[in-house]
């Protein structure tokens, strides 16, 4: 304490703005880090909690993936001894065109035989809040809404509101107010009960519920109530706790949450770096310090506590900085990403708070303490190892020994061969992430000789430019190798990190847009729902004859996607007319003959199974595979594997006759037209809506609007792990004005000589800008190579352990382009303060120092 | 508190008028043979004296004494059954039709109201019922089809016209209020006899006319959700004038039955008036236009038919 308090905090004084920007880094990562697993995991409890709060008391619920559960088997449910009671519900939400209330949440219930599983606590008993049970039931534009939601839009008992059924346009009346808390304020409050058979109507299910809900009797556990249940309705039935679907929810989200995860401790690892560099250049400024102190009988263990008790101290106070700005960006995040789950998986999220989760947040903080004792360990020990002779000696401190740089290299290139070794088996997964370190390793431990390297080739282009700043600067560089590398690989990884993840998007992005082009060629595309992954409106079976009516239309080609569980997992089952789709479209055949697999499959002899699901599940051409149903397991043998960007998850291909047999439904999501030759696409369109749109809910896009609306989606899933790519360049760019922060302190002797003899001040300020740009001209070239070869590495990890989906290597040209600007501008400026500082400070000052 | 609620309460009077005659000594709808019966039939149902024999009337006063004692108890007991299947023998109808209006009062004295026209085909226990509303507006068109059943709870459907469909009702929780009003749909049920436990309680006067005071506890494996029932059935004409349905020694619910006329030979009590003495609220059904015995199909009281009479 006695040495923090003599020794640390006076430095720290005086080097305020270092201290700053060294902490910066540790507050950027792990404000990265709590930002994103509070909005994630903000998203799913949200979910979650509406899950439970319209769950009520169900301690089972009996689903079907999105072909929902038909009628009857409502009654074999109910007739299981087990189940006290089973009611039926269908959920699905709606645009309230209300301002800045989004979405209303629907839930539709048997309001006959609901009440023993979920409490309707209604605003005002007394009054017979719901102004008539009766009348609820036998008008089917009764709706019961939340006293909040009420509030808010000075709604009350009676009123009406709006909004587009399958029926078309349509006025809802309120008949009852639900109490506020409890079900009342799942989703937000933004909650409505309706009669489940008008639901049916309204939102096109048919005959069909989307859940079951289960009380079980006195006694009954659920491994029981869930093994009857099996027993008595087969396996194509999914059943299981409410929470269930929050697990379901979660692998959907587990992709993004694995991407956001690995972004932000990879901004952690380039924090790193900076303390590791800040303490480095602290180390060496200190060895008149050290060497007294060790004159003064400090042991070498009192030393390294001192540094890494600095560390420590730095660690703290940046992680708790950090996890509170992480809490005031987690808000924006967590809407973002509730977007995003709704645009990509058609799950409406509504959540009303952040969530904090102290665990997490001591967790970010130790693991941010931890990183800064980690970073700092090295340059800790290196003081501990300064003899106080040579440390009380003023020398050329930042040379980089023989010896080490040898060590540094052998290493260097072991870890680069082992990788290479590791290239041919990367079939073994192990294997495969080893590799990908290797070469991370060993990229690291090649940056400081590269790193020279680069400078000193930079040399004569610098001194090309302007002869006296140009060699300067490049001195500068070559003669503090330490401070240089360690900003330089910090650069680089962020880089690194930019160029990867732009090469994955941009692979995603052609590959989105080669599959669109041979796949989404109609004219027309007609959903229920604005977004085309919401499955809450169904079209009827009938509508495909309407569309077809219409003059102008050629073809109509009706498309079922409900997503299901396949093998535990939630994959999207693709229900169509095989060989009309496939007189239209253009496959990427992966395995199996093309036209044969679309008249075995049409011949309901086989299923088509896409790439990506073939890949994570392991299934082969002629596999054949098991396909849960409500009427029984499918069991058909693969008869080929296409390439298909449906899913993220994978998806298999059924005979839409097939899929409406086994899954007894026969609804459709949307509808894929062909407008005859000579007919204006638009043209059909306007005939369309004149002809259906009064009593039809149908939105209707051109070939265009469908494919810039899927890149619209794809953009903003991209763009959330851009936002963490950017604030690693930020942490990386921190990095560039510490090290000329430090440089120029350094070199405060040397500016003040420079002006003594006649040195301009631009000249000064000359320097430092050149040596700031020469710093990010090292780190683009590092990144940039670093950053092609992990893109290898990202493309081989998503398409074999996270969508299946195999990307082409496309390097992002246009980023780099972009990058080379932006990098070095951001170093320039990194430049001004610092070059200011040079430039301004005191002549003699400047003379007397060390 | 949801309307749809139902408040609850215990075992339930059989108050006939609303679907059927109740399990309990119903007035409304069976066939009475009370224009036969003799006063002492009346006064001692035919199990009762089939206890009355010579052997205990020749016995010594001593020993007629402590046999009397001994047998008065299950004797009473027995009584009450009996009593009980007399007065739903005598309301036995093969068939029934009125038209009900429904006026339920809530606590802060909003009151609603509702006609229907009810049609019941079947004996007792295994009857079928069908209910359309008439008025308002709003559920005009609006009907029920009741299945009763005497080894199980009813089965229950309801059509709505502006849905277009039918729908089961599922009436797991038969604590559940009808729609509204304070009678539960378990209050509505036809019950079986031998579910129940009946014990004679006493005499006590409803309205100036004689009854008999019976309660009635549902035996083990009946599930209930009355924990009593008491019922008060008129010696004259066995009709239940009045019920009340306990929840654990609470009384929650109270049924009034007056307006007693005699309809084609059964006596009918025409107005029926529940009371939901936890909510303070009050339903009156008025039946009109009663009929028995009238012709009837069975093909009329379908899901089919539901949709077919709108």
């Amino acid at each position: 304490m006695i040495l923090l308090r003599l020794i640390s905090l006076p430095y720290v004084r005086k080097h305020l703005l270092r201290s700053v920007l060294t902490t910066a880094g540790i507050v950027l990562g792990v404000a990265l880090l709590v930002s994103m697993h509070s909005a994630n995991r903000s998203v799913l409890q949200g979910f979650n909690q509406t899950v439970d709060r319209i769950a009520g008391k169900a301690q089972l619920q009996v689903s079907a993936g999105d072909s929902g559960v038909a009628e009857e088997v409502l009654e074999r449910v109910q007739a299981v001894p087990q189940v006290r009671v089973a009611s039926p519900d269908i959920e699905a939400s709606v645009d309230t065109n209300l301002r800045d209330q989004g979405k209303l949440l629907i839930l539709a219930v048997d309001m006959t035989g609901d009440r023993s599983l979920r409490d309707y606590d209604l605003d005002n008993p007394d009054e017979d809040v719901i102004d008539d049970p009766l009348i609820f039931l036998a008008q089917p534009d009764s709706l019961i809404v939340t006293r909040d939601f009420a509030d808010r839009n000075g709604l009350k008992s009676g009123n009406k509101i709006a909004f587009t059924t399958m029926e078309g346009p349509r006025q809802f009346t309120i008949r009852g107010v639900l109490k506020a808390g409890g079900m009342a304020s799942a989703f937000g409050g933004n909650l409505a009960i309706m009669d489940i058979y008008a639901a049916q109507k309204v939102f096109g299910r048919g005959r069909h519920f989307d859940r079951i809900d289960i009380g079980l009797r006195d006694g009954v556990s659920l491994d029981q109530g869930v093994a009857a249940l099996q027993k008595s309705l087969g396996a194509g039935f999914t059943i299981e706790p409410p929470s269930g679907r929050g697990r379901t929810f979660e692998s959907l989200l587990a992709i993004y949450t694995t991407a956001t995860g690995v972004s932000s401790f990879f901004a952690m690892f380039i924090g790193m770096f900076i303390i590791y560099n800040s303490f480095s250049i602290a180390v060496t400024q200190r060895r008149s310090e050290i060497g007294i102190l060790r004159a003064l009988g400090a042991t070498r263990g009192q030393i390294r506590t001192l540094f890494l008790a600095e560390s420590a101290i730095a660690g703290v106070i940046g992680s708790a900085v950090g996890a509170v700005v992480g809490l005031a960006f987690a808000r924006t995040l967590t809407r973002l990403t509730g977007d995003l789950m709704d645009q990509m998986f058609g799950i409406p999220n509504r959540v009303q708070e952040v969530l904090i989760d102290p665990r997490f947040l001591l967790l970010a903080v130790a693991m941010g303490v931890a990183m800064s004792m980690i970073a700092a360990f090295v340059p800790a020990r290196n003081a501990a190892r300064v003899e106080p002779i040579q440390a009380l000696q003023k020398g050329r401190y930042q040379v980089l020994g023989a010896g080490e740089n040898r060590i540094r290299r052998i290493v260097a290139v072991a870890a680069a061969a082992a990788a290479l070794v590791c290239l041919p088996l990367g079939a073994n997964r192990v294997i495969f992430y080893v590799g990908c370190l290797l070469t991370l390793l060993a990229g690291l431990l090649f940056a400081p000789t590269l790193s020279l390297a680069l400078a000193r080739l930079l040399r004569r282009p610098l001194k090309w430019i302007r002869p006296i700043e140009g060699s300067l600067a490049a001195d500068s560089l070559i003669q503090a190798p330490r401070r240089t590398s360690a900003t330089a690989a910090a650069l680089m990884l962020s880089l690194a990190l930019v160029v990867a993840q732009g090469g994955v998007a941009r692979g995603s992005i052609e590959s989105l847009r080669e599959w669109m082009t041979g796949t989404l060629n109609p004219d027309l595309i007609i959903t229920e729902s604005a977004g085309l992954s919401s499955h809450d409106f169904r079209f009827p079976p009938g509508v495909q004859e309407e569309l077809q009516a219409v003059p102008g239309v050629e073809e109509v080609q009706p498309v079922r996607t409900a997503r299901i569980q396949f093998r535990g997992k939630p994959i999207m089952i693709v229900a169509v007319d095989l060989l009309r789709i496939a007189a239209r479209v253009h496959r990427h055949v992966i395995a199996g003959d093309l036209d044969g697999m679309n008249r075995l499959a049409a011949e309901e002899k086989g299923v088509i199974v896409a790439e990506n699901l073939a890949e994570l599940e392991k299934i082969h051409l002629g596999d054949r595979i098991e396909i849960p149903t409500p009427t029984g397991t499918l069991r058909l043998p693969v008869v080929g594997i296409i390439r298909d960007l449906s899913n993220q998850l994978g998806t298999i291909f059924l005979e839409r006759k097939t899929y409406a047999r086994s899954f007894q439904d026969d609804t459709i999501d949307l509808f894929r037209v062909y407008t005859k030759p000579g007919v204006p696409p638009e043209e059909v369109r306007r005939r369309i809506n004149e002809t259906l749109g009064g009593h039809r809910r149908m939105f209707i896009m051109l070939n265009r609007e469908l494919k810039d609306y899927i890149m619209k989606v794809a953009d903003a899933w991209l763009g959330m792990t851009y936002i963490q790519v950017v604030v690693a360049m930020v942490v990386a760019l921190l990095g560039i004005v510490n090290t000329l922060t430090v440089s120029i302190s350094d070199r405060r002797r040397e500016f003040g000589v420079l002006r003594a003899v006649g040195g301009l001040r631009a000249q000064i300020r000359g320097t430092v800008w050149m040596e700031a740009v020469a710093i990010g001209i090292i780190g683009l070239a590092l990144g940039v190579v670093v950053g092609m070869i992990f893109l290898y590495y990202e493309l081989q990890a998503v398409a074999h352990d996270f969508s299946g989906m195999p990307l082409s290597y496309q390097f992002p040209t246009g980023i780099v382009a972009m990058l080379v600007p932006v990098i070095l501008g951001a170093a320039l400026v990194s430049a001004i303060w610092p070059a200011e500082t040079a430039v301004r400070s005191s002549l003699v000052e400047a003379l007397e120092y060390e | 508190m949801s309307d749809f609620t139902l408040a609850p309460s215990p075992l339930a009077p059989r108050s006939q008028p609303l679907f059927a005659p109740g399990d309990w000594p119903s007035a409304p709808s069976a066939p009475s043979a009370f224009g036969c019966a003799t006063l002492r039939e009346i006064s001692a149902p035919p199990r009762l004296r089939v206890l009355i024999r010579p052997s205990f009337v020749s016995a010594p006063p001593g020993r007629r004494v402590l046999l009397a004692l001994l047998l008065t108890l299950p004797a009473l007991a027995q009584d009450a059954r009996q009593i009980v299947e007399e007065a739903q023998r005598r309301g036995r109808a093969n068939s029934q039709h009125y038209e009900g209006v429904l006026e339920v009062t809530g606590s802060n004295g909003k009151v609603t109201t509702k006609s229907w026209q009810s049609f019941r085909i079947g004996a007792y226990g295994d009857s079928k019922v069908v209910i359309r509303f008439t008025a308002p507006a709003e559920v005009k068109g609006v009907a029920l089809l009741v299945v009763n059943h005497q080894d199980r709870s009813s089965d229950q459907w309801m059509w709505t016209p502006a849905i277009g469909r039918e729908r089961r009702i599922a009436l797991q929780d038969r604590s559940t209020r009808f729609f509204g009003t304070d009678f539960s749909f378990e209050d509505l049920e036809e019950r079986d006899v031998n579910q129940f436990d009946y014990r004679l309680t006493g005499e006590e006067a409803i309205d100036g006319a004689a009854c008999w005071r019976i309660e009635a506890r549902p035996r083990q494996g009946k599930v209930s959700q009355y924990t009593l029932s008491r019922a008060w059935i008129r010696k004259d004409n066995y009709v239940p004038v009045q019920y009340e349905n306990y929840v654990k020694d609470q009384a929650v619910r109270r049924l009034r039955q007056t307006d007693i006329r005699n309809v084609q030979g059964i006596w009918t009590p025409c107005v029926l008036d529940m009371t939901d003495l936890k909510r303070n609220s009050r339903t009156v059904l008025r039946t009109q236009k009663l009929e028995y015995n009238i012709p009837m199909k069975d093909d009329d009281f379908t899901v089919q038919a539901l949709r077919r009479e709108q």
